[in-house]
């Protein structure tokens, strides 16, 4: 039976062509949508790998005083906030700390292996104030300030890259393949650190010692939950007057993660509209030319009702013909879907492409099926006597 | 092997009824032609169908095989209609969108069991040899004229072996050479042992069966043996 329903609906072919490219048109974009959103799903199960509530963000803009000489002014501001007593902890950072705009990162070569690893330069207490979890080995302590090589604190990502999945990597050196002189000593691993949130991916991440030198202008802050808003403007006042002249910013990571979160959301929910329109419209059609194709059909059906079939029979032939079109269109959409995960579109795992595709053929077939189960019930009652003397 | 006791048959509508066939009763003994005439809207086609299992009679029962069908469910009658029962129509019925062997194959992919792709292939090819077609397995019915479009309906009436088939006006449609050359083919498969029951306008064809049913207005008004043909 199967083979002859594919005879039935590869001679009608140019009949069905359009309803074909419907199908294949809402394939590919519910692969492109259910691809975005277990992207996105995969993401948000990882951990970010630090704590955002209560953490405050204190942008310093120090205009054109040298680095070198706001250092110290920078240190006097930390330690100034850590007396008060409503702040747990204080770290000094660049300023791409989470969920801000700012991102410093490169493609170096280490091991042979070429990839994105982001660079964040923070002092001793960062992974303290952030809650970030040390997996293996330890965060910097002050007495790494004078060590030749410098002391580096890596996400697993990163070693998972260079030195296989798994492998140990403290004590390891970090060789840049394109500059031997670049080196660096891996002191400790952490976990996962998604700066941007949730739902991005899991990064490389190198965090390095922040020297005097360097433009690490965030003083991130842990506050005793419930600090309200008039300690803020206590505390933002006596900073301002400590440093005269610098522009002196706060913001609320929570809230920053919350706006960032907006940029990933608002996209995957556009699309999911578009794609539930799409899949809506494909729906009425099918149903709309079953029910036409059943109507102009009635004679074909009274035949095989005579030569034997059930009306059960009858019934599976009308979903039967709409799953041999279904698989037509898919086959086709399956070839154009699968060429992501070959030829590495957007850098994805394929394994998002791969279940991307299992969701949206199995969606396809279930919307398929529920169409074709109304008309083909009717297709099923129709009296054979009847349709015959019709013809 | 068909019997219909004490048959009525009502067309109800929501304002008309109307009384298609009334008191029929009739006895077809395996391996006779029969040929049923009569004029237009008297009652033949209903008459076949419920021969066929394709309509329930409105009072009495129908009989075949020496069983009492009347009161089967829609998978025996579909079982029996498939393995019992060829049919063979006016228009001929069949499907543009599939070849001639396609078409032949229809009755048995509804066989359960015993049939798999090359045997159904393998019997619809002996079908088509049998009606002379067997050099026009791969054309489309479109491609076919009137009578090789009937020999393909008669191939897919007996792809089965049924051992009765109902034949409604099967040369109503053909010039009469066409006819003969069809009625030649039913003459040998009633030869060969099936039992036939064709309804036709045709005088000169019905004289070519071995009994002859006359209806008028839903009742039978004639059944006679034609002494010649017997």
């Amino acid at each position: 039976m199967i083979r002859h329903l594919f005879t039935l609906i590869w001679n009608k072919k140019r009949t069905h062509a359009l309803l074909l490219i419907e199908i294949l048109a809402s394939f590919l974009v519910l692969f492109g949508v259910t691809s975005l959103i277990i992207y996105n799903f995969r993401n948000y199960a990882e951990p970010v790998g630090f704590n955002y509530q209560n953490r405050w963000a204190i942008s310093m803009d120090w205009g054109d005083m040298p680095d070198s000489v706001s250092y110290p002014l920078r240190q006097q501001l930390k330690q100034r906030v850590l007396a008060y007593p409503q702040v747990i902890a204080a770290s000094i950072s660049s300023g791409n700390y989470p969920f801000s705009n700012s991102t410093s990162n490169g493609r170096p070569r280490y091991n042979g292996v070429q990839f994105n690893v982001f660079n964040y330069f923070v002092d001793p207490d960062y992974a303290k104030t952030l809650e970030m979890a040390v997996l293996e080995g330890r965060w910097y302590d002050r007495a790494d300030e004078s060590t030749v090589v410098p002391q580096v604190v890596v996400t697993r990502d990163l070693i998972d890259k260079v030195f296989g999945k798994g492998q140990p990597g403290v004590g390891k050196l970090l060789i840049n393949d394109e500059d031997k002189k670049d080196k660096k000593r891996i002191i400790g691993v952490v976990g996962n650190f998604k700066q941007d949130g949730e739902f991005s991916p899991t990064t490389s991440c190198i965090f390095y010692r922040a020297s005097k030198t360097d433009w690490s202008n965030v003083l991130l802050v842990q506050v005793q939950p419930g600090t309200d808003a008039a300690f803020e403007g206590n505390m933002m006042r006596e900073l301002g007057q400590m440093v005269k002249g610098w522009n002196l910013e706060v913001s609320y990571l929570a809230d920053q993660r919350v706006s960032k979160q907006r940029f990933t959301l608002v996209p995957m929910i556009i699309f999911l509209v578009v794609s539930t329109f799409l899949l809506i419209n494909v729906a009425l059609g099918l149903f709309g030319v079953l029910n036409v194709s059943i109507t102009r059909r009635r004679g074909e059906i009274g035949l095989r009702r005579a030569l034997g079939a059930t009306e059960g029979s009858i019934s599976r032939q009308f979903v039967g013909e709409i799953w041999v079109l279904a698989t037509f269109a898919l086959v086709l959409g399956l070839i154009l879907a699968a060429q992501f995960p070959l030829m590495n579109v957007f850098d994805l795992d394929a394994s998002v492409y791969l279940t991307a595709m299992v969701v949206s053929v199995l969606v396809i077939y279930l919307i398929v099926t529920l169409c074709a189960l109304y008309p083909s019930r009717q297709a099923a009652t129709i009296q054979p006597a009847t349709a015959l003397h019709e013809e | 092997m068909i019997s219909l006791n004490n048959i009525e048959k009502v067309y109800r509508t929501s304002s008309i009824e109307t009384l298609a066939l009334a008191n029929i009763n009739l006895h077809i003994k395996a391996g006779e032609f029969v040929s049923i005439m009569g004029p237009s809207g008297c009652g033949k086609s209903t008459l076949l169908n419920l021969m066929g299992l394709l309509d329930e009679p409105s009072r009495g029962t129908v009989e075949v095989g020496g069983q009492v069908v009347t009161q089967y469910r829609d998978k025996e009658l579909a079982r029996l209609r498939n393995q019992n029962i060829g049919f063979i129509f006016q228009s001929f019925h069949l499907i543009n969108d599939l070849s001639v062997l396609d078409n032949v194959e229809i009755p048995l992919l509804y066989r359960k069991g015993d049939s798999t792709g090359p045997s159904r292939r393998k019997l619809a090819e002996e079908a088509l040899e049998r009606v002379g077609l067997s050099n026009r397995m791969k054309h489309f019915p479109n491609q076919l004229s009137g009578g090789q479009k009937q020999r393909v309906a008669i191939a897919r009436a007996i792809v089965g072996r049924p051992s009765i088939i109902l034949a409604d006006e099967p040369t109503g449609n053909l010039d009469s050479a066409m006819g003969n050359e069809i009625m030649n083919i039913l003459q040998g498969l009633n030869t060969d042992g099936a039992t036939i029951v064709m309804v036709t306008h045709d005088e000169t064809m019905a004289k070519k069966t071995h009994r002859l049913v006359r209806l008028f207005d839903g009742s039978m008004v004639g059944d006679s043996i034609l002494m010649s043909n017997a």
